[in-house]
């Protein structure tokens, strides 16, 4: 069958340990010093410094002008450098995007349960935000700060 | 290709019939990412519990006024200085590890080591800032208030516990800029003493879960370190292993990622 036909040759090295066919052996990977991998080196570097300029963003933007900000677009702000961070780490540095794109799907799709997660929990949290305000305790609260 | 040679393979199967894996990843692999998988959704459990009492506080303390200090510069007010430190700490032992992985892809055993002693020194020194940061943070925490110093007792994993606590134990936590919530401490304090003691819980098993975390991931990667210079994946063809590991120590640079959104940032 030709959907076998190049693990055939290497299959005298499986001896029961997959790892043999997926790592390595199957990539042909030989030279250090090759031009391949001097452009992965360099990706990897490259990541770094986008990582780092993020994160700096991030910090001076939490120091000096989130407090001076609406607190809606604070949120979204830093939520998608966030995740535009994990992204890179996720892609790059755990190599999934190198990965067959069923593999990445299989690896993503749980995590769209967070969408709802955090949907769910905010709401939950703004219900009880609602009552602790709305209960007789705290009126004189809300009175001082009219 | 004449009529007459026509191969007569059979059409290929549309399902997977055993053989290579559809995925081109080894068995230890894709669990490794299964694991990760699992832990995301643990941390997810714990950063959205923390968010939902967050958002049904009426006050919080401000990041900017808890994390202020840098070791050795006193009352200096120095705001996420120290924690931005500790996120470039991480970052760059993630890039170490995956030079270490990327070394592993071309069987060169001497820088395999060498990335991988920097990730080892890297995750010391994150979990060094850490300790520092912890003790600093644990002595800030009141869980039994009296005016005799000496009798003052330090709440264990961040309690305010005392209703007798003053105002003033917890008040430089808070923004002092906004007259709301200067007018919450003022008139509902222990409002804003159960918050401050929800934070500091939080804070300490958040980041407790993670630095056990970076623990068992230093601990795996000197156990790796010892297998390469030992020649132990050198022998079996492959530095599979140190592809595994590296996952989880990239993982546990995520969460951090997340972990510096969600308590110094927001």
């Amino acid at each position: 069958m030709s959907a076998h036909h190049h693990s055939e040759s290497i299959q005298h090295l499986y001896e029961g340990d997959q790892s043999k066919l997926y790592s390595g052996v199957m990539q042909h990977h030989t030279d250090v010093n090759s031009e391949e991998s001097r452009a992965q080196v360099k990706r990897i570097w490259k990541i770094f410094w986008i990582l780092l300029v993020i994160t700096v963003t991030e910090v001076i933007m939490g120091m000096f002008f989130s407090h001076k900000m609406p607190k809606g677009l604070v949120a979204f702000f830093f939520l998608a450098l966030t995740i535009l961070k994990a992204g890179y780490i996720v892609s790059v540095f755990m190599h999934l995007g190198d990965e067959f794109k069923g593999f990445i799907i299989t690896v993503l799709i749980p995590l769209f349960l967070f969408i709802w997660f955090i949907i769910a929990f905010l709401a939950d949290g703004g219900f009880w935000l609602r009552m602790n305000a709305e209960s007789p305790a705290r009126q004189h609260i809300q009175h001082v700060e009219k | 290709m004449s009529q007459s040679t026509v191969v007569t393979t059979a059409p290929e199967p549309k399902l997977w019939a055993g053989g290579r894996s559809p995925y081109n990843v080894s068995y230890g692999k894709m669990m490794t990412w299964f694991f990760l998988l699992s832990d995301a959704l643990t941390f997810g459990a714990l950063l959205i519990a923390y968010g939902t009492t967050r958002f049904f506080s009426a006050v919080w303390p401000d990041a900017n006024q808890v994390f202020k200090s840098f070791p050795f510069m006193g009352d200096r007010d120095l705001p996420l200085v120290f924690v931005s430190l500790m996120t470039f700490i991480l970052i760059m032992s993630s890039v170490t590890m995956v030079l270490a992985v990327h070394a592993g892809h071309y069987g060169d055993k001497k820088n395999v080591a060498k990335w991988l002693l920097w990730t080892i020194i890297g995750g010391i020194c994150f979990l060094s800032c850490q300790a520092w940061e912890w003790t600093h943070l644990h002595s800030e925490c009141v869980s039994l208030w009296n005016s005799d110093p000496a009798l003052l007792q330090h709440g264990l994993w961040g309690s305010f516990t005392d209703i007798h606590t003053p105002t003033d134990e917890f008040r430089h936590f808070f923004n002092r800029h906004s007259e709301a919530v200067q007018n919450i401490l003022n008139n509902d304090p222990l409002t804003a003493m159960r918050s401050t003691h929800n934070f500091f819980n939080y804070f300490f098993t958040i980041t407790g879960f993670h630095g056990g975390h970076v623990t068992s991931g230093v601990i795996f990667n000197i156990l790796i370190l010892v297998n390469t210079v030992n020649g132990v994946y050198e022998r079996r063809g492959h530095y599979e292993m140190v592809e595994k590991i590296g996952l989880y120590w990239h993982f546990v640079d995520l969460v951090w990622v997340f972990v510096f959104t969600c308590f110094y940032l927001l």
